[in-house]
């Protein structure tokens, strides 16, 4: 019998396995123990929201699943490729063109048009810019027209928008979602995720979502409950119910 | 989307600062360079202005060096005398080349005449000399044609009452060929100035050194109308063989006769430079001060920059930039903000050179004639891989600070 090695992916494998993952901080004398003998699995075209309340250690998951920090302990592979104790460069290499993110504060640079700012990662990735595939990214998020826009010109929501066709640019495996709605009013909230769902569903892309609001993040296919470094409890969210 | 672009839409994020910054790099780098486009003026210009005086050695009488060194170049008041004699001992040295008796007298004016450092005063330069052992020195004197000034020649022998006027010696007096000259010399133990009157037989091309301002005569002539017939100002020597050895054999020989002293115009030169040596040094380092507080502006509007895009430092590593993509774009912010500066600064310089040296002259009698600041393409390109140098050491720190920051760290700071 073979044995099955972490690093060679598989079609049927998970894009995200965690096995009793932690990761402590110190805190003065006290240990926080953010995430705290997590087992996950997250497997391709699959979306998942994590819930919890605030501190419950969703941030802090979703940053050790996009490698963006270092597990204390435990066993993480990301598209195929075991990650832990890999070093921050290591950790880049894992991230680029596997992993897209957006964050709750956008981040979108100042003085760069909308199309520039969704070709940044192109810049990192070394791969040359393409009109045509920015201005379908652009299409996908509803702001076609706005390529030439300032961010400063935009709204909250169109920003985000703006964040999650950057996100795409690279088309990621696997789109990693931090509160995207937190900054935005509910009707905006609502159209982001609903276009992320869209994407979700149109491209096959695995999303993992983090929100407080429970009734956008039970529009996933699977809903997980944090509290204190644990998952709590796991459900079909309505987009698994539906299919 | 290139690195370049992304650094220079950074910079300008904040372009007042970014702009202030530069301008401080800027006037850091003009100093430098206008310094440097000192030195080698004021060096090019003494070496010119030695080189026109057409010998190497000076015999003149003992006194002050400083007085001496600056005496033939930029003319002078106090004016020492030596005996005639020496003229007659040292003129068969064997290491002579050739020789030439020059007196010098200052005839004192009423008005429209050149005026003296002080300008409470106005005074005009009266050179004796013999007129061909004067132009074996300065072959290049030629006389100035045109209208009012046709026919210039030397003055004869026998006509003791004409005189030759530097170029702008003339232009001061308005005078041309033919006009008449007045001057009152007060002669050697008198009290009262006596009034000459001359005839212009010739005005000289402009030179760009003393003679310019001066009004040549017959040696006996000067010699008489100042009272001093037995007295010379300086003998002028040029050696056969100019080398250090020579020149020490020549000085050891002379030096032994009473109120003679023997100056190279090595030693004129040198002496010039040191005259200004200590002033040199100051703004010398008023432009390293200069230039490390410009230093740490950019270090410290870069740091600033920085620290207020922690944020976005985060989510460029995020979403793929390594360690050595953040380095590499904020070492060229850096290094976008010191060449900017060094090329303000060189532009600065060029066009700033001569309200420089305006403001040098008024503050130091350099006691040289002709342009002071040489600002040359090597000093503008050496002013540009400084600041690439100072750019690279000043964007380490910030460049380091940026690429060290841990994506997840920068992100959670920046929000």
């Amino acid at each position: 019998m073979n044995e099955h090695n972490p690093n060679t992916p598989d079609a049927s494998d998970p894009v995200i396995r965690a096995r009793a993952l932690t990761r402590y901080y110190r805190r003065g004398s006290e240990t926080v123990k953010a995430v705290d003998g997590i087992d996950l699995d997250i497997h391709p075209g699959e979306m998942v929201s994590i819930l919890g309340p605030s501190g419950s250690g969703k941030t802090t998951l979703v940053n050790l699943i996009s490698c963006l920090d270092a597990p204390t302990s435990g066993e993480l592979v990301v598209g195929g490729r075991r990650v832990t104790g890999m070093k921050e460069d290591e950790l880049v290499g894992v991230r680029r063109g596997l992993l897209g993110f957006v964050f709750q504060k956008f981040h979108l640079l100042p003085t760069l048009t909308v199309a520039e700012n969704v070709e940044l990662p192109l810049l990192f990735l070394r791969r040359p810019v393409d009109r045509d595939a920015t201005a379908e990214v652009l299409r996908q998020v509803g702001l076609e027209n706005r390529a030439a826009h300032l961010p400063k010109e935009l709204s909250g929501g169109q920003m985000q928008r703006v964040a999650i066709a950057r996100a795409l640019m690279a088309r990621p495996r696997v789109l990693i979602a931090d509160e995207p709605t937190g900054n935005l009013d509910k009707a905006n909230g609502e159209a982001v995720f609903d276009l992320l769902y869209g994407l979700a569903h149109a491209q096959g892309l695995t999303v993992v979502i983090t929100t407080h609001n429970l009734a956008l993040g039970y529009r996933a296919d699977r809903v997980l409950t944090l509290e204190d470094g644990h998952i709590v409890r796991t459900e079909a969210g309505r987009r698994q119910a539906a299919a | 989307m290139r690195f370049i672009l992304l650094a220079a839409k950074n910079l300008l994020r904040r372009p007042v600062r970014s702009v202030l910054t530069i301008l401080g790099v800027g006037l850091a780098v003009a100093v430098a360079v206008s310094l440097t486009g000192f030195n080698r003026g004021y060096r090019e210009a003494i070496e010119d202005s030695i080189q026109k005086l057409g010998f190497q050695v000076m015999i003149m009488a003992k006194g002050c060096p400083y007085e001496a060194a600056t005496m033939m170049l930029k003319g002078g008041t106090g004016l020492l005398y030596l005996p005639s004699d020496t003229y007659t001992q040292v003129v068969g040295d064997p290491d002579i080349q050739a020789i030439t008796p020059i007196f010098i007298g200052i005839a004192a004016k009423d008005a429209s005449s050149i005026r003296d450092d002080a300008g409470d005063s106005a005074f005009t330069i009266l050179s004796g000399i013999e007129v061909d052992s004067f132009l074996q020195m300065k072959p290049w004197l030629t006389f100035k044609t045109g209208t009012g000034y046709a026919g210039g020649r030397w003055f004869r022998p026998d006509s003791p009452n004409e005189v030759v006027m530097g170029f702008e010696a003339a232009e001061y007096e308005q005078r041309r060929v033919g006009d008449v000259f007045y001057a009152s010399v007060t002669p050697q133990g008198k009290t009262e100035p006596v009034r000459h009157e001359f005839t212009v037989v010739g005005v000289l091309e402009r030179t760009g050194t003393q003679d310019d301002g001066t009004v040549f005569m017959s040696l006996s002539r000067a010699q008489a109308a100042f009272g001093r017939p037995e007295q010379l100002t300086i003998l002028g020597v040029k050696l056969k063989q100019f080398t250090a050895a020579k020149l020490k054999e020549f000085e050891q020989r002379w030096v032994r006769l009473p109120e003679v002293q023997v100056v190279s115009l090595q030693q004129v030169k040198t002496t010039l430079v040191s005259l200004v040596g200590t002033a040199q040094t100051m703004v010398a380092a008023v432009a390293a001060v200069a230039i490390a507080v410009a230093v740490i502006g950019v270090v410290n509007t870069i740091l600033m920059s920085v620290y207020e895009r922690t944020g976005e430092i985060g989510i460029m590593k995020a979403i793929g930039a390594n360690r050595s993509d953040i380095f590499q774009l904020i070492w060229l912010e850096t290094l976008a903000i010191c060449v900017l500066g060094a090329v303000a600064g060189c532009l600065l310089a060029v066009l700033g050179s001569r309200a420089v040296e305006a403001a040098i002259k008024v503050l130091v009698d350099l006691g040289v004639k002709g342009s002071l600041v040489r600002i040359t393409g090597g000093a503008v390109l050496a002013a540009l891989a400084g600041a690439v140098v100072l750019g690279f050491f000043a964007g380490l720190y910030p460049a380091w600070r940026a690429a060290s920051m841990r994506p997840v760290e920068a992100i959670r700071e920046g929000e």
